[in-house]
């Protein structure tokens, strides 16, 4: 079982954003999750357990080839297939041929031009799956090659093949505070990191349901993170207004970041199929083109010259980051936004100078993946830390407890004054201590190619959406209290797996008093709820959570005077707890919170109300990257044990210590299972996770050569909780989803290295990855080196 | 056309025959066929395990069964492991919280249902979970669930 | 969705498969773990598959001198055989490392073999062990060794129209005094559920004076089919495993092998793994 640690901090400052109820409730117990008992019945119906009378099945034909042009397309093969209804092409779309959520740069099927495997060229509509994507396979493209370019520091250099007519940088962000050339500093590190990407894979494959009526209004089921970008896209490829299109998030088999953006294309082409068809079309994508086509994590170089005084104070940071964002813009510049603000870390540098560049190419496109940019650059800084802490001879948890953010040192590298108590340094000795730091020092370990080791990844995580994207940040609730009692609550943040529906069946009980059991909570809809913007940035329970209280705050203006009027008080004077509601202050005296509720009911007084929820100003200067990007932040310190097969490169995470700033908890089993999945989530992308692009062309993409950590390959997690420090949300509760994965990696990475005595600066540390690090070091490296040589001579000419 | 192939299963303890092309996967008439959508397709390929079932009280992965090969045979879907009620790995699944998303879920019950019927102890457990690849729980819950059925507490941790 | 084949026919004999197998469209299916992921992609076709789930193929019994495996006899039971443990254990061990627990439940001994691939873990225990394959076809069985069985990625000694019916492996005594020291180890990046990128199995017989009487490698992944690395067993017969004979063994064990790199890994690392795997073995087989 994980440890649970609140005590220490619990006395802390604590901003309790509820409304009036006693202290005890559902709010940090562990009830049973409300969708769980369906899950593991198996009687959740996901999208592709939904079926309609009269449905389609859609498949896609795309490019095989990165770069070319579309000369021509025939699909006069795919059309004789017996059993398809419809292949429809670029000039079939009814409104834009747009995808795209903030730039206009992606058609929803090739036009003209080719930028990445995996463009779509055609759909088709089908009476069976096995005819449609045999139709789709029958979709002859000519395709005449383009110049491509898949290097994104390269796609930057100058006379590099163009991607898009406008050149290949996306967009730039920089900090500056201070000088960082005139920085005097004793020891100076400077390093290149080559960041890789990484896969969602999420169990549910992309897919969604597209129910058309006439050619008036449309409704979509989709696994999604966010219905309203789904909305939106659908909207625009149809030429209707929003009003005309509803979206229901259906049950969604994980998300991770890869249904917030990306599903938006599948129901794109699903909706533009069963206009054309005037029936109901299922679009569910198989793995491998699930794999090929959709957004990953953005591979990353980052450069870094860093600078120390000889006693171990951080003078300086110089990072300079190229993010690939692909072969389209998606989200990256809202990726690349985060990465900037997060490159230093939770550590106090007096003079900073961060550079972040978002490069086009030819690869697959980078898009929104738990953390969001933040675990990149976070591995980054974290390996200099640690280089930075044997440069100058200190161990690198006495390295960093001189230069982490605290009480006295709280800027952070934008120049954001944290509010107190900052739980920097907590995190990081509670981790440290947790992972049995102290002892594992002083203890001999063997010199033999079995090694040990123990690394620190340190994370400070901006809360919720970074300044940038603050429009979007805001969140509807609707609290509905039916005549027996129960409680409806729907919201617009969606459950992807993380437990949203836990989160806000907690919340919503909490607030009202009454049994988590009697609070249900819906999927969202596009029709019931108004935008609230996406489910990411670990906002879900932060936003919905406000929305909630919003809304539970103004039911009970109505609600109180009906109870005050049973007990025969003062609307003020009404407490709602256990299930009923009380004189604040006369426990005797009280009435069940489902009576008061049929009295409403009988009385006719509105018992629904809706909640609104926005985050709130704040000043950052995009040109200097100075000021508050972030409402609040979360800091994370994982601190990973490994060992490593020093010959074979292969490396067992054993154990993974984890403090978490999370401000209040909530759910203490929902929270567990974030930190345990995010964890193994992160640790996957550190070690076996490796995207294999062979000129844009995934060329691992099935779970056979893409390796998720198995349960053989989890290591043991345990969880220090740290509550207290301000976060402006519900109860004072933050996010974790994010938090949880992000210090993963480079704990592990440090680990290795401490382990093995050599730098690796790529990413994943796959067994090759390792083996070639060691180089000469390695005790066979002679046998490659004598093959090499063996096959340099039988290669010349002389010796034929 | 092809013909059809006729397949009789005892299909979670009762008899039920279909009539379905000769390439049907075990997956697909169990999904299509007979309606129990509870069995998942994750990756088509045998290696995420979201679509296990148990074929003659083994577990197997029903996207790589032809449906005409498991006739004849007792298949047990995620809907059919408890009799009437949750079987005590279901009901510890969900008493521990070990299940997000729950699109891995009905194949990792089956499998640790199956798991607990051989008598697995200990390391052997994990190995024979590792095959059910689920990407949200970080797998600790569900492990932990599996030792709680097998030892007869399914009650929530304390 | 359904794979693309025009037939499936269930055979009660093998005689009646057999006279499917005629068929230059018809293909055995036992497992379906290789073969349903290939048809699937596109890799492998057939208009028809013969399914051998009836033949009673399965199964392991003691034959004389050797030990009988049936084709169709699954990894899991092979893993869990108390016999194949107690005789063969590189066997049991590589059988319970293929896939993850659902497909060893289901994949056979045969289909392993004649998928032909050259990660097949059970091939490099089966070659150390000296195995014959007994293949039936119209015209009677025949005994194909398992060095002579596998001639490519993809390819075997297996023609179309024939099927394995069973894998024989001889049972060897060794003398009285003798160590034995058999093992199978499997390289890849993840713990379980992994395509190996290298394999090694190992059997070594050892005297009393700590000599190699005899000792046999196998490895996978590493060449176009599994192989025996018989200029690694030529330094080592008759020498101690000690760190100059551990060398020598290393060095011309890069003779044996053949690897690429691929999207599991590169060349390099193959042929490192392979030094480190062999160099393992005999210091185990050293230590004793």
């Amino acid at each position: 079982m994980p440890r649970r640690d609140s005590g220490a901090r619990r006395k802390a400052v604590r901003s309790d954003h509820g409304p009036r109820t006693t202290d005890h409730g559902p709010l940090g117990g562990c009830h049973e999750r409300p969708d769980a008992r369906a899950k593991v019945a198996g009687s959740t119906r996901y999208v592709a357990d939904l079926a309609l009378p009269g449905m389609l099945h859609a498949a896609a034909a795309v490019s095989p080839t990165a770069a070319a042009r579309l000369v021509a397309l025939d699909t006069a093969a795919a059309r004789a297939v017996a059993g398809v209804v419809a292949v429809l092409t670029a000039a079939d779309i009814p409104g834009a041929n747009l995808v795209g959520v903030i730039f206009p740069d992606q058609p929803l099927l090739v036009a003209d031009r080719v930028r990445m495997v995996g463009d779509r060229l055609a759909v088709v509509a089908a009476r069976s799956p096995e005819a449609a994507w045999r139709a789709a396979a029958l979709v002859e493209a000519t395709l005449e090659p383009l110049p491509a370019v898949h290097d994104p520091v390269a796609a930057l250099a100058a006379g590099a093949a163009r991607v898009h007519d406008g050149g290949n940088l996306v967009k730039a962000f920089r900090v500056a505070r201070g000088d960082t050339r005139r920085a005097r500093a004793d020891v100076v590190v400077e390093a290149v990191y080559h960041v890789g990407g990484q896969e969602h894979a999420y169990l549910e494959p992309q897919g969604c349901l597209a129910i058309p009526e006439g050619r008036t209004r449309i409704t979509i089921v989709a696994s999604c993170q966010c219905p309203f970008y789904v909305q939106q896209a659908v909207a625009r490829v149809l030429g209707l207004p929003l009003a005309a299109v509803r979206v229901e998030q259906a049950p969604t088999g994980g998300g991770f970041g890869g249904k917030e953006d990306y599903p938006s294309e599948p129901a794109a082409c699903a909706a533009v199929l069963a206009f054309a068809t005037g029936r109901p079309v299922r679009f569910v994508l198989p793995r491998e083109l699930d794999m090929q086509g959709s957004t990953k994590r953005h591979a990353m170089v980052i450069r870094h010259r860093w600078g120390a005084s000889r006693d171990g104070r951080l003078r300086f940071a110089e990072v300079d980051t190229v993010l690939d964002a692909g072969a389209y813009a998606g989200i990256s510049t809202v990726v690349g936004e985060r990465a900037n603000v997060s490159a230093i870390g939770p550590y106090h540098v007096p003079n900073v100078l961060v550079t972040t560049r978002v490069a086009y190419t030819d690869n697959l496109f980078g898009g929104a993946f738990r953390g969001f940019g933040a675990p990149q650059v976070t591995w980054a800084a974290e390996a200099t830390i640690d280089r930075l802490a044997r440069a100058v001879g200190l161990d690198p948890l006495e390295f960093r407890r001189r230069n982490v953010l605290d009480d006295r040192r709280r800027r952070t590298c934008t120049g954001q004054l944290l509010p107190r108590p900052v739980l920097a340094r907590a995190c990081l000795d509670r981790a440290a201590e947790l992972a049995g730091w102290d002892e594992f020092h002083a203890r001999e370990r063997a010199a033999g190619p079995e090694r040990e080791g123990l690394g620190i990844g340190l994370a400070l995580y901006g809360c919720n959406l970074h300044h940038g994207g603050q429009h979007l940040d805001r969140s509807s609730a609707v609290v509905i209290v039916q005549a027996d009692g129960s409680v409806v609550v729907r919201v617009g943040l969606t459950e992807i797996g993380q437990g949203n529906l836990t989160a806000c069946q907690t919340i919503a009980a909490q607030a009202l008093g009454v049994d988590p059991a009697v609070v249900q909570v819906w999927q969202p809809d596009t029709t019931t709820v108004a935008d609230s913007g996406p489910t990411v940035a670990s906002r879900g329970a932060h936003a919905s959570g406000m929305a909630i209280l919003d809304a539970v705050r103004r039911l009970r203006a109505r609600l109180d005077p009906v109870a005050a009027e049973l007990l025969g008080c003062r609307p003020d004077q009404v407490v709602l707890a256990n299930g009923r509601a009380a004189i604040a202050g006369e426990p005797g005296r009280s009435v069940e919170v489902a009576a008061v509720a049929a009295e409403m009911a009988a009385r006719r007084i509105e018992a629904a109300a809706t909640g609104w929820y926005r985050s709130r100003p704040r000043r950052f200067d995009a040109e200097s990257g100075l000021g508050a990007p972030y409402e609040s932040y979360a800091v994370a310190c994982h601190v990973a044990k490994v060992h490593v097969d020093a010959e074979l490169g292969l490396i067992r995470v054993a154990e993974v210590a984890a403090a978490h700033d999370v401000g209040r908890v909530i759910h203490r089993g929902a929270l567990e299972g974030q930190i345990e999945g995010g964890v193994v989530q992160g640790v996957g992308w550190g070690t076996t996770e490796r995207l294999a692009l062979e000129r844009g062309r995934l060329a691992n993409p099935s779970f056979t050569d893409y390796l998720i950590p198995t349960a053989a390959d989890a290591p043991k997690v345990t969880i220090a909780v740290l509550e207290g420090a301000p976060s402006g949300g519900p109860f004072g509760a933050k996010g974790i989803g994010e938090p949880s994965l992000i210090p993963a990696a480079a704990a592990v990475r440090n680990a290795v290295v401490a382990a093995l005595g050599v730098e690796i600066d790529t990413l994943p540390l796959t067994p090759p990855t390792v083996v070639a690090a060691l180089g000469d070091a390695h005790p066979f490296a002679w046998v490659a080196e004598e093959e090499n040589e063996d096959a340099r001579s039988a290669a010349a000419p002389a010796s034929r | 056309m092809v013909d059809r192939v006729t397949v009789t299963l005892i299909l979670n303890g009762e008899r039920r025959r279909f009539e379905v092309p000769p390439g049907r996967r075990l997956l697909d008439l169990l999904r299509d066929d007979a309606g129990l959508t509870g069995t998942k397709e994750g990756c088509g390929a045998g290696e995420c395990g979201a679509c296990t079932v148990l074929l003659d009280g083994v577990p197997v992965t029903s996207c790589l069964v032809l449906a005409a090969s498991a006739d004849g045979r007792e298949v047990v879907t995620v809907e059919g492991l408890g009799s009437g009620a949750l079987h005590p790995f279901q009901e510890a699944l969900v008493a521990r919280g070990g299940v997000q998303c729950g699109f891995c879920t009905p194949g990792v019950a089956v499998t640790g249902a199956a798991a607990l019927a051989r008598g697995a102890t200990g390391a052997e457990r994990v190995r024979l979970l590792a095959g059910n690849l689920c990407r949200c729980t970080g797998y600790a819950k569900i492990l932990a669930a599996l030792d709680d059925a097998a030892e007869g507490t399914t009650d929530a941790p304390a | 969705m359904d794979v693309a084949i025009q037939e499936v026919v269930r055979p009660a004999t093998i005689a009646e498969a057999l006279a499917t197998l005629a068929r230059a469209d018809a293909r055995p299916i036992a497992g379906g773990t290789d073969l349903m992921v290939q048809l699937r992609d596109g890799r492998r076709h057939a208009a028809c598959l013969v399914d051998l789930g009836r033949l009673g193929l399965g199964g392991v019994r003691r034959d004389g001198d050797a030990v009988e495996i049936g084709a169709a006899t699954t990894m899991d039971a092979i893993a869990g055989d108390a016999a194949i443990r107690g005789w063969f254990p590189a066997l049991a061990s590589a059988a319970g490392q293929v896939g993850g627990w659902p497909i060893q439940c289901r994949a056979t001994l045969g289909g392993n073999l004649a998928n032909g691939s050259p990660a097949a873990d059970t091939a490099g225990p089966l070659l150390i062990a000296g195995a014959g394959v007994i293949v039936v076809a119209p015209g009677g069985r025949r005994r194909v060794p398992i060095a002579e069985f596998f001639l490519g990625p993809g390819r075997t000694a297996l023609r179309q129209g024939e099927l394995i019916a069973a894998v024989r492996l001889p049972l060897a005594e060794p003398p009285a005094g003798r160590r034995v020291v058999e093992r199978f180890v499997k390289v890849g990046p993840r713990r379980e559920q992994v395509i190996s990128v290298a394999s090694l199995a190992g059997r070594a017989v050892v005297g009393r004076d700590g000599a190699l009487e005899q000792v046999r490698i196998a490895l996978g992944s590493v060449a176009p089919t599994p192989v025996r690395a018989t200029a690694a067993e030529r330094a080592l017969c008759g020498r101690r495993p000690d760190a100059a004979a551990r060398r020598d063994a290393v060095r011309a064990v890069q003779r044996d092998i053949a690897p690429i790199d691929d999207v599991r890994a590169p060349a390099r690392y193959r042929r490192i793994a392979v030094a480190v795997l062999l160099d393992r073995f005999l210091r185990e087989v050293e230590r004793g």
